[in-house]
């Protein structure tokens, strides 16, 4: 019964998947004909992605979508390990208040803030930069990173960090060779979480990026849209179809990669390891 | 090696709206070079707080700690020249044996090889030859021990500061982890200071032991020292297993001697006539309440008309050896540790003698032994 169910389940996930990965093979009077079937073997169009790489600039798209999700990721987790250390290891008295308004970060619907944050950024002159981009999802990833990586120090014995500056470590390399090595599932869920969430992000892109007349600052999901919505008359589905499953693949790579250590790290830091 | 030298320690925790809390009252105690000095006292008595003052993990509210005639109050812990084994080990859990060994070696940029040999020769002395590739994570509880303690060893440190590490391991291994340590201290010749909650680690591995209670150091002495003389009813009654047994009365002149007598008003009180020694304690005291104190191994069956007093026999433990007798006077209750030969009966009556040789009085107002 469980099987069936579960078979049930698997098909529901994965046929779509499959159905856009073999879709983007056909060529589009094929996928007019019959749109479920499997593309002939001896006619692979893998001009789609070509096309798609190259006329649709998804070669920049997609460079532009690697480095600000890279850059961003790695900025929330260095800032956020600093700090999610920082307010859990030491006391100050308003520490639990900054705590606090990190939480809030969370409960906030970024559409509200849409509005003050275009204003701020055009103010700043980082509107339809990539930088501008990358600021942006740095501030909204953080209190997620905080909330989770300050659970993991928080679950760490104090006495690590006692026989580690016994043994010889100031405060920053205790921090570095002891502390935040111990936090790494919580590391790596973080990563994920963003690396998932700022990869395929469309909302924030296109409210501070479509303003750009020129390919050089958008990402991937944007130029995906773009594809769909300028293409009013004639929609190219097979190229669309391939820029779907470059959107998809690298999330699927890393989630895969990557997974083991992320169900590791939501029951570490649950269960305090 | 070097001395530890307390002086006027104080500990003090600020409270939020109050005067705060003192957990460590201006203690003075004098480590000698190569001594192993235990720390013992119940849970909240200030012997773990003083041990992570020495080792600079927690500040110094008042007075000042030396270690080898350098004042540390102001010096970081990796600059004071201790190495400390946790109750919890502390091993890191991501490097393995060795580099859990090395990892305060490394830190001090001593060169590779110097590394290696000296974590090789402790690994050796601890049986740890086989176990370095392994993280902690895959060690039995008495291994994670040996490797606390190989961590601290290879730093080759003045002083060894050891916060309650036994307390998680289970009693067999404690036993010989026990030897193994004070053979350790024996071979290194270092200057040792161990905290414990348990009297009879202090006893069997001290060159010297401090009692604390309440944040005060109660009497530093030797072990056998401690035992045989106790300097107050705390001391008396937390070193040794079962404890010493007190009887509250006061004292009276029957004639030509001194007579301990019982409180006791449900029944007969125990009269115990005191000796020599005693009754020169006591002889301003008459009508006055003391405590005697006697420890079980003194409290005897009497034989040939020897017997002191009647006391009920609630409760015989036979431990093999020996067998614990717990017995009842009406007021008070007295265990007595006796030859296991003999068949108890409980309910019954057992004509007892106290060896007052090794008897102790207290004054109930002060505690000290008179």
């Amino acid at each position: 019964m469980i099987f069936f169910v579960l078979a049930g389940y698997f098909l529901w996930v994965v046929y779509p998947m499959l159905w856009v990965a073999y879709s983007s093979l056909k060529p589009d009077d094929a996928i007019f004909r019959n749109a479920f079937a499997l593309p002939s073997m001896d006619a692979l169009q893998w001009k789609n992605y070509q096309q798609a790489w190259r006329e649709a600039h998804f070669g920049e798209y997609f460079l532009n979508s690697v480095l600000v999700t890279s850059v961003s990721v790695a900025s929330i987790l260095a800032l956020g390990s600093t700090t999610a250390y920082a307010l859990s290891r030491f006391y100050h008295p308003l520490g639990n208040v900054l705590y606090g308004l990190f939480l809030a970060g969370l409960m906030i619907p970024v559409q509200l803030s849409i509005v003050p944050l275009f204003f701020e950024l055009r103010s700043i002159g980082l509107l339809n930069s990539k930088l501008g981009l990358i600021l942006v999802y740095t501030a909204n990833g953080l209190p997620f990173a905080i909330f989770i990586l300050a659970g993991f120090f928080r679950a760490l014995p104090r006495s690590l960090y006692e026989a580690a500056v016994v043994d010889g470590c100031s405060e920053t390399s205790a921090f570095w060779r002891v502390m935040l090595p111990l936090a790494r599932p919580g590391l790596i869920t973080v990563a994920i979480f963003q690396f998932i969430g700022i990869w395929k992000e469309y909302f924030f892109a296109f409210m501070f990026t479509s303003g750009a007349r020129e390919e050089s600052v958008r990402t991937l999901p944007l130029g995906l849209g773009n594809l769909s919505v300028a293409a009013q008359y004639h929609t190219d589905y097979g190229m669309l179809f391939a820029g779907i499953v470059m959107v998809t693949l690298p999330i699927l790579i890393v989630y895969l990669l990557l997974q083991k250590h992320l169900v590791k790290g939501i029951t570490d830091g649950a269960l305090k390891g | 090696m070097a001395t530890v030298v307390i002086e006027n320690l104080v500990k003090s925790y600020a409270d939020k709206n109050g005067p705060g809390t003192t957990v460590v009252h201006g203690i003075n105690l004098e480590i000698k070079a190569r001594e192993f000095m235990v720390l013992v006292g119940p849970s909240g008595c200030g012997k773990s707080t003083t041990l992570r003052m020495i080792a600079g993990l927690e500040e110094i509210s008042g007075g000042q700690v030396s270690i080898g005639g350098r004042v540390v109050n102001d010096v970081l812990p990796k600059d004071r020249d201790i190495a400390m084994v946790f109750q919890n080990y502390a091993l890191y859990p991501h490097m393995s044996v060795y580099e859990n060994m090395a990892f305060g070696l490394k830190l001090r940029k001593i060169p590779k090889a110097e590394i290696d040999s000296r974590v090789r020769e402790a690994a050796a002395m601890l049986g740890l030859e086989n176990y370095l590739d392994r993280r902690p994570k895959a060690l039995s509880g008495g291994q994670r021990q040996r490797v606390a303690v190989g961590r601290a060893i290879v730093r080759k440190p003045k002083v060894f500061l050891f916060d309650e590490p036994l307390s998680n391991l289970d009693a067999k291994m404690r036993v010989s982890t026990r030897a193994e340590i004070s053979k350790l201290h024996r071979r290194l010749g270092a200057t040792m200071i161990y905290v414990t909650h348990d009297q009879v680690e202090a006893m069997t591995m001290g060159d010297r032991i401090c009692v604390m209670k309440d944040g005060r150091i109660m009497q530093v002495a030797e072990p056998m020292e401690l035992y045989n003389n106790p300097a107050n009813l705390f001391v008396a009654g937390f070193i040794g297993s079962p404890p010493m047994n007190f009887l509250h009365g006061k004292i009276q002149r029957e004639t030509e001697r001194y007579v301990f007598v019982e409180n006791n008003s449900s029944g007969q009180p125990v009269k115990i006539p005191l000796n020599e020694k005693l009754s020169a304690k006591v002889s301003a005291r008459i009508d006055q309440p003391v405590i005697l104190g006697i420890r079980p191994e003194n409290v005897r069956n009497a034989i040939h008309g020897s017997a002191m007093t009647n006391l009920r026999i609630e409760v015989a433990e036979p431990m093999g050896a020996e067998t614990f007798l717990y017995l009842s006077s009406g007021a008070h209750s007295v265990t007595a540790r006796v030859q296991p030969d003999q068949r108890f009966e409980l309910g019954q009556d057992l004509a007892v003698m106290f060896d007052l040789d090794h008897a102790h009085l207290f004054d109930p107002a002060t505690e000290q032994a008179l």
